[in-house]
């Protein structure tokens, strides 16, 4: 009982780490490339894109749950309105988009163990797919909830050049970060 | 083996996991076969205390033509792989000398060699 209770505090301890994280950078993102805006909810370049990757790759299930809440926190000004479904359903579009993508591509097997197959070229398409899939979904639930001025066929474009340029960015950042990092050896 | 309930110890180790694939992630410097074959001649020349200069280098036969060496010996200066040195009194011998990248990337191949070489033997 008392590890059962640990282990749903942690996850949640997770959850909220992640929304954290990825709503710290949306709005980092927002302020260091305003002038790369395409339309609402649109940029050229969206880091927190490379937190969807690896979020969902480290977390699973709770990095899901994080975005999600984090992109209903960004959205909290459309809950109550008119838009309030539509808010909704983005961060569920979100966040589980890419948890989705990861269980077809898992084909079954454990998060960890398709990590500890996973090669470079693994992860760059993983990424790839990610986007492709997370611009796809949003586009079609905008189209489909009616969201105004979407045009999928056009719209899609930047947003999945957006994804993967800010995926990729945000996964050589962090890998010039290790590599910076020097390990003292016992 | 016993299994990890803690989702904090699962998320750590499969951070851990992800970023040991970011690190192998390419970014251009990758050396291929024949690179390395030269580094490698390069390297050993400079581990027997008989550093090799650039015109010995580029007269390895065996590796391929001077002027195709000559722009392999490029590329691995671009890549920060390998590095000149002019010894005091002889302007002319341009000694061609590891640099700390190449020390590390040797470093890692030992590392990996011992870990192959305790798996075979557990």
């Amino acid at each position: 009982m008392k590890i059962a209770i640990q282990e749903a505090l942690e996850t949640t301890a997770l959850t909220l780490g992640g929304a954290v994280l990825f709503a710290g950078f949306f709005q980092f993102n927002g302020w260091l490339f305003a002038d790369l805006v395409y339309s609402e909810g649109v940029n050229w370049v969206f880091l927190p894109a490379g937190f969807r990757v690896i979020l969902v790759l480290v977390l699973g299930l709770p990095g899901a749950t994080g975005i999600m809440l984090a992109t209903w926190f960004l959205d909290r000004d459309s809950l109550g309105t008119s838009s309030m479904w539509l808010a909704l359903v983005n961060g569920v579009v979100s966040g589980f988009t890419p948890l989705w993508v990861l269980k077809i591509l898992e084909r079954g097997k454990r998060t960890q163990h398709l990590l500890q197959d996973m090669t470079a070229q693994r992860l760059l398409n993983f990424t790839l797919i990610f986007a492709a899939a997370s611009s796809a979904a949003h586009q079609l639930v905008w189209l489909l909830m009616k969201r105004a001025d979407v045009n999928i066929w056009v719209d899609v474009w930047p947003m999945f050049i957006g994804d993967a340029i800010g995926a990729l960015l945000m996964l050589y950042g962090f890998k010039l970060l290790l590599s910076r990092i020097k390990v003292k050896r016992l | 083996m016993e299994k990890i309930n803690s989702p904090f110890v699962s998320a750590y180790l499969r951070f851990l996991q992800l970023a040991k694939v970011i690190q192998a992630l390419p970014d251009g410097m990758e050396m291929d076969a024949n690179e390395k074959a030269l580094l490698q001649a390069v390297v050993l020349r400079w581990y027997e205390n008989k550093p090799m200069t650039v015109r010995e280098a580029i007269g390895l036969a065996e590796l391929g033509s001077p002027a195709t060496l000559h722009k392999r010996i490029t590329r691995l200066r671009e890549k920060e792989m390998l590095s000149t040195l002019n010894l005091e009194g002889d302007r002319r011998a341009k000694f061609l000398i590891p640099t700390q990248r190449t020390l590390d990337y040797f470093n890692d191949l030992g590392q990996s060699m011992q870990q192959a070489h305790q798996s075979l033997a557990a």
